[in-house]
């Protein structure tokens, strides 16, 4: 007689590539045979995933066409068994997926559409957190200044696209014909979820994406200014300095400062 | 026993929220998919926590693996009981199944061998998770398209025997007695007849569909007259029940699944008393069964 775990691990593997002993183990009837029965659940395990897969990537699924959006699933069902009882984080290494292997990894922009999904997916269900306010900012000591950190909100996630992604992205997400796909100067763009719980977008100048990535690995405000001398002068830095983290507590970026 | 008795309720999902946050619809309660929630932040939690003011409501979880081989997965029941602790639901409750071995999960909700081995196994299993969440839980009988050659026993045997070792109650999904009667040749009103009367803590009523002789548990079609006339025959043998309808896909307007549970009232009031359907909902499970 089989143990427990026996017949679950033959069920599972029926399930992964629909050859297993577990026929012998399972009740045929006149109606349906054994492995009439198991099918019904090896398909329903397919589609479910792709389900999961298609809801996350609809907009990658639409630019790529039926046919090669299947295949691309079946590929990754097949290389990335689920771990995780959330199907919500299923599909969660897609990106890595098209940017590893043929015939996806031929165009460039897919793998760029599916860190935009990835995003958007990472940003909607983000932990709450409370925002800074400008008054928290006014409100800080003059002592703080010197050493003073930020503090990033969950949802904020950086993307450096080569192509015009974010342009095709937003025509597939209103069901429009998205534009030519073309090559563009390595572009710097911010996603992240405002007090509206909506997800927002904008691309980064390079002064403000140079500063943005120190504040974020912790680096103090003394060295962000240091490093906008890079890009001002001395006489416009302190203001330009003040101007940009006004704007991210402004735009619901921040949720604490440390010093 | 006197079952605490809610009333009727629908599943909350998600094409509903603004429907049911803008128009607080007359609806007695809200069963939850408790892994939709069951992530760090966002609209699904705040559209939750802003229907939690306005209704009680119950989780109901798709995850839990409790027939697994696998150890009990604590990092998911400590995120369960963060759950438990935001929603304060009436109760919470879970299928008689395993969903994952060798920590790969099928997402699906995969039979047992009703045998007392596999008996010993869950009972066990289902006193620790509820001393984790700090009260009884639910167990839900499956739909199944297959059966085993080592089970002993009929499902109704074996769903009662796990909910009396391990003292928890059973969540009686009446389509899926409908279903798995139709896909292994047993008289529906049998298994109702053969459930512990005492342990029965809720009703779920939902659609199928049919492929070929088999019956698949789609949750994407109306409740169909088989599945109402069951219904019936439940609420005679058991009584009062809190009874929802759950629709997971095909999903139509707010309004239509509110009619649909209209009948579901219409037939409770035929079969019980004014006084047996009163709502007595302000119980929440702790204390033993």
């Amino acid at each position: 007689m089989p143990t427990l775990q026996d017949l679950q691990t033959h069920f599972m593997d029926y399930l992964l590539d629909e050859s297993s002993v577990i026929i012998d183990d399972i009740e045929s009837t006149p109606m349906l045979s054994a492995k009439g029965r198991l099918d019904i659940y090896a398909t329903a395990y397919k589609l479910r995933l792709k389900e999961a897969i298609t809801t996350d990537y609809d907009k990658l699924a639409s630019y790529l066409g039926d046919d090669q959006f299947d295949l691309l699933m079946e590929r990754y069902i097949e290389k990335y068994p689920s771990h995780t009882t959330n199907l919500r984080y299923f599909s969660i290494n897609l990106p890595e997926l098209v940017r590893d292997e043929a015939p996806f990894n031929q165009l460039a922009e897919l793998f760029e559409l599916a860190c935009i999904e990835r995003a958007f997916a990472d940003s909607f269900d983000a932990k709450d957190l409370q925002f800074a306010t400008l008054d928290d900012l006014a409100a800080l000591p003059e002592k703080a200044w010197g050493s003073l950190q930020f503090i990033f909100q969950k949802s904020v996630q950086i993307l450096w696209l080569q192509y015009n992604s974010f342009p095709v992205w937003k025509a597939l997400a209103e069901e429009n014909e998205p534009p030519k796909i073309e090559q563009t100067a390595s572009m710097a763009w911010i996603l992240w979820r405002r007090s509206d719980l909506v997800s927002h977008y904008r691309v980064l100048s390079t002064a403000e994406i140079a500063i943005l990535s120190l504040a974020m690995k912790g680096e103090t405000f003394a060295v962000i200014c240091e490093k906008l001398l890079d890009f001002f002068s001395e006489e416009q830095t302190p203001m330009k300095a003040i101007s940009f983290l006004q704007s991210w507590v402004a735009e619901e970026m921040l949720v604490g400062f440390k010093y | 026993m006197t079952r605490p008795f809610l009333g009727f309720g629908l599943g909350l999902r998600t094409d509903h929220y603004q429907h049911v946050i803008d128009n607080k619809p007359q609806v007695d309660w809200f069963e939850i998919i408790s892994e939709n929630y069951m992530i760090p932040g966002g609209k699904p939690l705040a559209n939750l926590d802003k229907i939690r003011e306005d209704y009680p409501m119950v989780m109901h979880g798709v995850s839990m693996s409790i027939g697994s081989t696998d150890p009990l997965n604590t990092a998911y029941l400590q995120k369960l009981k963060q759950l438990i602790d935001r929603i304060e639901p009436h109760w919470i409750s879970d299928h008689l199944c395993w969903t994952t071995v060798n920590h790969i999960n099928s997402h699906d909700l995969l039979p047992l061998p009703y045998n007392e081995a596999t008996i010993d196994h869950i009972a066990d299993r289902i006193k620790q998770v509820q001393d984790i969440i700090g009260q009884q839980m639910l167990i839900e009988n499956l739909s199944s398209y297959v059966t085993y050659n080592n089970s002993e026993m009929a499902e109704w045997e074996f769903v009662n025997e796990i909910a009396k070792r391990a003292d928890c109650y059973i969540l009686l999904d009446i389509n899926n007695i409908f279903v798995s009667a139709n896909n292994h040749h047993f008289e529906p009103q049998h298994y109702v007849n053969g459930i512990d009367s005492d342990r029965v803590m809720q009703f779920h009523l939902a659609g199928h569909s049919y492929n070929g002789e088999m019956i698949i548990d789609t949750h994407d079609h109306d409740v169909c007259d088989p599945v109402w006339d069951l219904y019936e025959y439940a609420l005679g043998r058991f009584g009062a029940v809190s009874t929802m309808i759950e629709r997971d896909d095909n999903i139509p307007p707010f309004s239509e699944l509110h009619q649909e549970l209209a009948i579901a009232e219409k037939i409770a009031n035929r079969v019980l008393t004014t006084e047996q359907l009163e709502i007595s909902g302000n119980k929440i499970l702790v204390g033993a069964a």
